[in-house]
């Protein structure tokens, strides 16, 4: 069961790496996609751009490699439950999004798309906390 | 737990905002850090009518709604249908002409996504501007 946990850490990680280093080497474009949610100002939004891709890159790492694992995990439940959030009230309130997760390769992917996407990844790291709850609990 | 969640949570913010910081400044000349458009890349609705004959207008929305109406002489290119309607644009192309690009509303992003791409991908040399409040802003000026 733990090689299952792992592979999820794994894939996990792997994807929020990925996600990080595309937007790193776009942030103008990453800043473009924040600002279509219509949540924040541009100058707020285009500070984010340049912060949120390496704080999803260090977390995507501390999953991977078991270092400072909760605070990896902490931050990427935070952040996927703002993103979610942010996509269903720009969805309500009739704003054509494209969420630019994972930069230009997600542009085609339809909001139905999206958030299965997004739901899955986010019960991902839900499940792997329940998993380090329970790891803990067995070696107490 | 949740101690040690929240320090290693704050540390990992510390970390990633050194590469962060970095990255700024190396693109520091490139990005427009206060507006998404820098005023050079728009023109209000009054400005760009008094250009006439020299304004070639660009409707960027969805063929459906270009067909409920648009701007007099407006050429239809969006991005849903680059590839097919770009040739169509060319044929009505003139290097000298400034090109102004509008989508539904003032929150639309079609309009930017439009004259970017005439600028970096079609290489157009014209002055490209975004319509500011585009369609719904025309129409108001226009009642």
């Amino acid at each position: 069961m733990k090689i299952a946990w792992r592979i999820v850490d794994l894939i996990v990680g792997g994807l929020f790496i990925y996600a990080g280093v595309l937007k790193v080497i776009d942030p103008i474009q990453f800043a473009r996609d924040i600002d279509n949610y219509k949540i924040l100002p541009w100058s707020i939004g285009v500070r984010l751009a340049f912060f949120l891709p390496w704080l999803e890159i260090f977390c995507g790492l501390a999953l991977i490699l078991r270092r400072l694992y909760l605070g990896g995990l902490s931050i990427l439940s935070i952040l996927m439950g703002v993103f979610l959030a942010a996509s269903l009230i720009a969805k309500a309130r009739g704003l054509d999004i494209s969420c630019g997760c994972f930069g230009r390769v997600s542009k085609n992917f339809s909001f139905a798309w999206h958030l299965t996407l997004d739901f899955a990844i986010f019960a991902a790291i839900i499940a792997l906390w329940f998993a380090q709850k329970n790891e803990r609990g067995t070696r107490h | 737990m949740i101690a040690r969640a929240l320090r290693q949570a704050a540390l990992l913010v510390v970390l990633a905002f050194l590469p962060a910081i970095g990255e700024a400044v190396y693109f520091r000349g490139k990005v427009p850090w206060q507006s998404r458009l820098t005023s050079g890349q728009t023109v209000d609705v009054d400005l760009a009518r008094s250009w006439g004959e020299n304004a070639m207008w660009v409707d960027a929305r969805p063929d459906n709604e270009f067909a409920a109406d648009h701007i007099p002489n407006a050429i239809l290119l969006n991005e849903d249908r680059w590839n097919d309607l770009l040739p169509q644009f060319l044929a009505h192309w003139s290097p000298e002409k400034k090109i102004v690009v509008y989508c539904s509303a003032a929150s639309c992003n079609l309009a930017e996504e439009v004259a970017r791409r005439l600028r970096d991908e079609a290489k157009l040399p014209n002055d490209i501007r975004v319509l500011q409040g585009g369609w719904e802003e025309w129409q108001k000026k226009n009642k």
